[in-house]
């Protein structure tokens, strides 16, 4: 069943057992396990079908610190959330991802991949993935990694006649909760807006946070404010270890054989470190993008040329009205340290229609991930040069320790952090069942929950996590 | 050392100054550089025997 809006949704006079805030990869994903249960579900979605420009606009926030991208263009208020400009890669946190490392402070997770791994096969028939090959190690300290690009499952538009044929599943457009109020045990209710204006409150028995990797926060934050702490009672890093992804170009490369590696159907091929070399050298993890010179014959070799003898290549481009770029292009995406101080806070001066504070990220990137942009393109490049594979050229913005540049990607649109997992509640909100600490009835879905961010992009490990919690929360709903 | 250069002959000296350059031949032979060490050169991660 589908609603418009809440007050369609009241006549029916439907009797949700559980609530779900958000209709993205990780909401979708609980409310299908849920529903397919024979679980009656709330799923409250704050945009309608479509893209609209006054649906994003509650979105608008604002950062400090390091250059990110606008808060409402970062990601998207609309059923199917933010799948909806998603790229489609896929793959899962590493298991080394999971661990902790002495050389990076509250790193690790209380569960390990092992504890996602029976999802998987879920995952791969919801994302439309084939299986993954195991990594291939290139030396010691680098691995051929794979990262699948697929079909880009728009959730809303994959799921829409399912969940409108469904009896166990409400999904509600236009509506969301501007507030949970609890009393420090339980959530006891939602305050709900509706097509542009308040719709009284709402309960349930069971309430599950997806709204998002950046909007979790600001919702239990706002929440928690107003009940006096009574939505989150071990409040200590709510809206912290907030993390991206951040993206640069790194450099160059000359490649010996451009067959040695199988490349993607966009010509890419992906890298990164053996958990012994980033033991080695104290650093995050990170995934280097090979992007194989597109150019056929001549326009190769003057390519090539180009890393070397840019002037004459330059010249040769310009006779073939051509503008041909260096050999191989390496993109480099890094594991963000987890750090209390990159977090999320309520604004104290802007809200939005509704009266919610919006947001204020302060964001800023480190020196250890400084260290691991620099040493994993050494680690990669003296990979390269000892099995003879290719040369590497690091920009000189790398070497010499130049500013990041504004003009680039930047990062991944990866919202990952500020609800995270833990076992102590003054370094996490959610535990390994991602139930809020102390409240009995309340859980946070998506990548929110993340104790850490590994190199890969996450809605993969997103959906693993929301079918390990549906199932969990089905067990528990049905005692 | 004043006293042993007074008592040599100065044909004797001129025999040593001009054999002086032949004893680099017993100079022991530069280190061996390794081809395969890997150096950084304005940004290139290289092998050593690339700048050969």
């Amino acid at each position: 069943m589908i609603f418009d809006s809440y007050e369609a949704y009241k006549q029916t006079g439907f009797k949700p057992k559980a609530c779900i805030l958000g209709s993205g990869p990780a909401g979708m994903t609980i409310a299908r396990k849920l529903g397919t249960a024979g679980i009656p579900i709330v799923v409250l979605e704050a945009g309608s079908r479509e893209f609209s420009e006054e649906s994003q606009d509650f979105y608008r926030g604002k950062t400090v610190g390091d250059f990110y991208f606008d808060l409402d263009i970062t990601r998207l208020r609309f059923m199917g959330g933010s799948s909806n400009h998603w790229a489609g890669w896929c793959r899962v946190l590493d298991k080394q991802d999971f661990e902790p490392k002495a050389w990076a402070p509250d790193t690790g997770w209380p569960i390990s991949r092992a504890d996602i791994e029976p999802y998987l096969g879920e995952v791969h028939d919801i994302l439309e993935l084939p299986a993954f090959r195991p990594d291939v190690p290139v030396s010691d300290d680098i691995r051929w990694v794979q990262l699948i690009k697929s079909p880009a499952v728009r959730f809303g538009e994959k799921y829409a006649d399912e969940l409108d044929k469904s009896k166990n599943i409400a999904v509600v457009l236009n509506t969301y909760a501007t507030e949970l109020t609890g009393d420090g045990k339980r959530i006891t209710g939602a305050k709900l807006w509706s097509n542009g204006q308040d719709a009284g409150t709402f309960s349930a028995d069971y309430f599950v946070a997806c709204t998002g990797g950046l909007e979790n926060s600001r919702l239990l934050l706002w929440s928690n404010e107003r009940s006096n702490g009574g939505v989150v009672p071990n409040a200590a890093a709510l809206g912290r270890y907030w993390m991206e992804h951040p993206t640069f170009e790194g450099g160059n490369a000359v490649l010996a054989n451009y067959s040695e590696f199988e490349v993607d159907g966009s010509n890419e091929a992906f890298f990164s470190p053996t958990l012994a070399a980033m033991e080695r050298l104290q650093i995050m993890n990170f995934g280097i993008r090979l992007i194989e010179s597109p150019y056929p014959n001549v326009k190769k070799l003057i390519a090539d040329l180009a890393c070397t003898a840019p002037n004459m290549a330059e010249w040769m481009s310009f006779q073939l009205d051509q503008r041909l770029r260096c050999a191989a292009q390496l993109y480099v995406a890094w594991e963000q340290a987890p750090l209390a101080s990159n977090r999320i806070e309520l604004s104290k001066t802007d809200v939005d229609h509704a009266g919610v504070p919006r947001i204020e990220l302060r964001w800023k990137k480190s020196p250890l991930e400084r260290r691991t942009l620099l040493e994993g393109l050494r680690l990669f490049g003296t990979t390269m040069a000892q099995k003879n594979l290719g040369r590497v050229r690091i920009d000189d913005w790398i070497s010499n320790g130049g500013d990041y540049p504004t003009n680039e990607e930047t990062a991944g649109h990866h919202h990952m952090g500020g609800t995270r997992m833990g076992t102590d509640v003054l370094k996490s909100v959610v535990d390994a069942n991602c139930k809020v600490h102390g409240m009995d009835n309340f859980y946070v879905g998506g990548s929110s929950v993340f104790c850490t961010s590994g190199q890969c992009n996450p809605t993969t490990t997103i959906t693993a996590l929301a079918c390990r919690l549906g199932e969990h929360l089905g067990k528990v709903i049905a005692v | 050392m004043s006293r042993f250069i007074r008592k040599m002959s100065r044909r004797a000296i001129m025999q040593a100054l001009i054999t002086l350059p032949a004893l680099s031949l017993f100079r022991s032979q530069q280190p061996v550089v390794d081809p395969d060490e890997i150096v950084e050169i304005n940004g290139w991660i290289l092998r050593r025997s690339d700048l050969a």
